[in-house]
Order: structure tokens, then C-alpha cells, then sequence
């Protein structure tokens, strides 16, 4: 009976693996091959007893039914007896070391797992079915390889490779201070053959210009020559660069683009003296309109009291000059506010020398 | 004779009178993976009992992997790869699966967990397990593993 289990298994295997392609799934000809050798149990797997099954059933004996593969003809039909032996759980100690249990991730093993879990919608009037051939349980992912002991083990494991953070770098501002410039790349993961993923070429570049030694000058233009790149309120310019196919290709760039930028910079052009009042990042009281009729308001009220010559230097390091001045930068450089508006009156109302 | 001949060779092609219709191959939405209900007889289990608009309610995927997640690639080849798995299972193992195989692919492992009958005897399946990882490895190039549990039957949920 072994010798016939093994020329139905050759037959079935060879006829299986060679037909299952080109025939449409599933293959009933070699369904009909196995039967012919050995009768309907080699078809399909026989059907067990329904979902609450007792506990001897599921654990696989047979009854009084011998243990190895006997064939017993009940009429036409042969059943191969072969039961296993009873699962892992009966012979598990409570304080066993799980961790050789479920060593790695590894799929659900009902005979493995001392746990009566139940998974999957009941039938009517009924309960979850059980665990043994649970397909619902091996589908999901589980953690059993991950429990507080096993990721302990995990960690003294890995420990001897790890290096100890640096105990002078203890803040964010030091870390700051001696590695000014950021660099941020992203790694991709996914499952399957292929493990490129061009997404993973972006670099980006984070500096703030503080650590960068720029004047007045080299930092206004720098400013103008990357746009919308710098953060003002954080004071950050960030450099994204993916236009090469590696990742360290697009770093060297990134950094030729902040050493171009730097240099850049510095260098005034002979064209840049053109810059007229349009090109400003921010109001100059100095040399405006404002400051000339201020001034001009202010000699004209001079001479009509008949006061003697004031220069207009001394009208500029007056104290309501002054006062208007800061009033009417705050004004144009930040948005309008109350505070800003009630401001410009206070400095007005002085300048003309009205009481309220 | 000639002459017409020519003629007739030269003259533009005239559309013929026939029209065509377009079909699509029939799609019965209706009628993919539902065992219809019979006379009572016809044990099904719980993957064949639930259809498929039960999947992510009452029945989970049998095959997890990222290609299908938003902005991953992928999802095509993992497709067919799986494809070929099933089939290639469903003849490794003639007449012992007891429901469908679970495909999962962690990284660049890909697990194959199969539920079987109990009809063969273990060193035949041990020389089928080996089989199936080393030639399936070789074919796709990545290291397979196959996690096999034996049931004594198939497990029954409904009758239908």
C-alpha cells in the first residue's frame, strides 16, 4: 500500500506540474488521474467534522483507528489513516522561553500557539470558528516573534555595535553650532524583487544664514538670487536637488550650488549700482520722499517763526524726527496694525507740534 | 482588358458595406468566487463562503505585499508573480491543498503559506517543500520560504 501510495503520488506530481500551466484552473484531469489509482481520497482533501469539533478530532487521532498509513477498504471508498502526533501546546511549560517558540516572523501555527483564539464572523447561532486551519490567522500579520522578553534579547544583541552619542553634543544649539548645514534623504522599502526606487535620489540641503559669514551686502543678495528657497521667519534656505539619477550625485550638487551661492555673493557686479528704489527689500528712510518733505515741513515751519538758521542735521538727530522716522519704517516694513497706526499719529502729532 | 485593369487598380479602395461590432469579453461581476447556495450538501469552507465583497469585512487578503499602497510601484508584477504561485502550488501539491495558499512578502522574502491534507507521508512532503523553495527561488531570484501545516481534513464552515 506504500508502494501504491507512492506510484499514485509520481503519477499525480508529474501530471500535476506539467498540466496545471497549460490547462484552465482549477485541473480536473489530474483529479481524475489519482482517482483511478487510488480511489477518491487522493482528490480532495476529505472533509472534517463542522467548526465545533471536539478536542480529539482537532488534535488529529483517529480514535481507535491505527496510527501509521493503513489502508482500511470501507466498501469502495479506501481512507489513508494517517494521523499526527497530538500538538505542541499539551507538552508546553508556563514559564517555557517563548522566544525559541517564534524565534523570527514567522506564520500562525495552531499547534504552536497555546491560545484557544477564535477568529472570523460566526454562522448563525454559532461561534467564531477555532484556530486549527484558521486560514483568517495565517493571513494576518502577527507579533508573536516580538513579545517584551524576545525585543529585550533583540536589544543587548545589538548593543555591542552601537557607539555612544557624542557627550559634548548635548543640545540642539551645539549641534547646530558645529554641523551647521542639514542634509535630509529619505530610504524606501517596499516588498518585492526590486529594491531601486527613484524616489530615494532626492537630496535636500537646510543651512541657516546666521552660520554663514555674510555681510549687509552678500546676504540681501544672496537672498534675491534663491527666491523662494529662504524661509525669512526661520531664517532657512533649503536646497532640494534631484535632477542627477544618484543620491550622492545630487548631494555633491547641492553643496557646489551653496559654495556658487556663497561665492556669488560676495562679488558686486558693476551693474548692481543700478539698484533703484523698486529693487529694496525693505523701506530706507534714508534719502525717501518721506524724509525730504519731513524735513522740508519742518524748515518751512522754522522760518516762519523766524527762528535762526537750523541745519538739517540737527533736524535730523532731533527727537520727533527721530520718533517719525521709526514710525514710518515700521509702517511701510511690517503690515499696518493699530499699534503701528496710533504710532505714526503720536510722531505726527509731534512733529507739527499740535496738541490734541 | 488591360486598359480596365488598370483602371480598377488605380481607382481609390471603396469602403466595403459591412459593420463591425465591438465586444468585450463577458465580465459576470455578479458571479466571480460565489459557490451558489445547493441542496445542503456542499460543504464550503470560510474563504469559499464569504464572497468577495466580504474581503477586508469578514475575510482578510491572502496576499500581502505594497505594491497596492498609494505611491509604491509594483502591483502588476506582484500580480502575476502571484498567479504563477497558485497555480504552480496547486500542481506541486495535487489533491492536498485544503484552501488557498497565503502569500506573503516581507522585503525581498517572499513566505508561501500552504495548508495541506495529511494524505502524504512526511519525507514526501519534506522532498516537496525543498522542491518547490529551490526551484521557485531560482525562478524569481529571491529567497523563498514554504511554511506547510497539515490538517487531518478540510475544515468546514457552512453547508450550502
Amino acid at each position: 500500500m506504500a508502494a501504491g501510495a507512492g506510484r499514485c503520488c509520481r503519477a499525480g506530481l508529474s501530471h500535476g506540474a506539467l498540466l496545471s500551466w497549460a490547462l484552465p484552473f482549477p485541473v480536473a484531469l489530474s483529479q481524475a488521474v489519482l482517482s483511478r489509482t487510488a480511489g477518491g481520497a487522493l482528490g480532495t482533501p476529505r472533509w472534517g467534522r463542522a467548526a465545533s469539533s471536539s478536542a480529539a478530532a482537532v488534535s488529529g487521532r483517529e480514535g481507535p483507528q491505527p496510527r501509521e498509513g493503513s489502508v482500511r477498504r470501507r466498501g469502495r471508498t479506501p481512507q489513508f489513516v494517517r494521523s499526527a502526533a497530538p500538538p505542541r501546546t499539551e507538552r508546553m511549560a508556563v514559564d517555557q522561553d517563548w522566544s525559541s517558540v517564534y524565534p523570527t516572523a514567522a506564520a500562525f501555527r495552531p499547534a504552536s500557539v497555546p491560545l484557544p483564539i477564535r477568529m472570523g464572523y460566526p454562522v448563525k447561532r454559532g461561534v467564531p470558528p477555532p484556530k486549527e486551519g484558521n486560514l483568517e490567522l495565517i493571513k494576518i500579520p502577527n507579533f508573536l516573534h516580538l513579545t517584551p522578553p524576545a525585543i529585550k534579547k533583540h536589544c543587548a544583541a545589538l548593543k555591542d555595535f552601537c557607539t555612544e552619542w557624542p557627550s559634548a553634543l548635548d543640545s540642539d544649539e551645539k549641534c547646530e553650532q558645529h554641523f551647521p548645514i542639514e542634509i535630509e534623504t529619505v530610504d524606501y522599502v517596499s516588498s518585492g524583487i526590486s529594491i531601486w526606487n527613484p524616489k530615494a535620489r532626492v537630496v535636500t540641503l537646510r543651512v541657516k544664514l546666521s552660520n554663514l559669514n555674510l555681510d549687509d551686502h552678500a546676504k540681501k543678495k544672496l537672498i534675491k538670487l534663491v527666491g523662494e528657497r529662504y524661509c525669512r521667519e526661520t531664517d532657512v534656505l533649503t536646497i532640494t536637488t534631484d535632477r542627477c539619477p544618484l543620491r550622492r550625485q545630487n548631494y555633491d550638487y547641492g553643496m557646489h550650488l551653496l559654495t556658487v551661492l556663497y561665492h556669488e555673493s560676495w562679488k558686486t557686479e558693476k551693474w548692481e549700482s543700478e539698484k533703484s528704489e523698486e529693487d529694496m527689500e525693505e523701506y530706507i528712510w534714508e534719502n525717501s520722499h518721506s524724509q525730504k518733505n519731513a524735513l522740508d515741513t519742518l524748515l518751512q515751519i522754522k522760518t516762519s517763526e523766524n527762528v535762526s538758521n537750523v541745519t538739517k542735521e540737527e533736524l535730523l538727530a532731533s527727537e520727533v524726527v527721530k520718533n517719525y522716522r521709526n514710525s514710518v519704517i515700521a509702517l511701510k516694513n511690517n503690515s499696518e496694525t493699530e499699534s503701528n497706526m496710533s504710532q505714526y499719529k503720536e510722531s505726527v502729532k509731534k512733529l507739527l507740534n499740535i496738541q490734541a | 482588358m488591360a486598359a480596365a485593369a488598370r483602371a480598377l487598380r488605380v481607382l481609390p479602395r471603396v469602403p466595403s458595406a459591412t459593420r463591425q461590432l465591438h465586444t468585450t469579453p463577458a465580465c459576470l461581476k455578479t458571479r466571480a468566487a460565489r459557490v451558489r447556495v445547493g441542496k445542503g450538501d456542499k460543504l464550503v469552507t470560510y474563504e469559499q463562503a464569504h464572497p468577495p465583497h466580504h474581503i477586508g469585512h469578514r475575510k482578510g487578503w491572502l496576499s500581502l505585499h505594497t505594491g497596492n499602497l498609494c505611491g509604491e510601484a509594483g502591483a502588476a508584477q506582484r500580480a502575476v508573480e502571484d498567479a504563477f504561485l497558485r497555480r504552480f502550488l496547486y500542481g506541486t501539491f495535487p489533491g492536498l491543498l485544503a484552501d488557498e495558499v497565503v502569500l506573503k512578502r516581507r522585503g525581498n522574502l517572499l513566505v508561501i503559506c500552504a495548508l495541506l491534507g495529511r494524505a502524504l507521508p512526511p519525507h514526501k512532503l519534506y522532498f516537496l517543500l525543498g522542491y518547490t523553495e529551490t526551484l521557485l527561488s531560482h525562478f524569481y531570484k529571491c529567497p523563498v520560504r514554504l511554511e506547510l501545516q497539515t490538517v487531518p481534513a478540510r475544515v468546514p464552515y457552512k453547508c450550502l
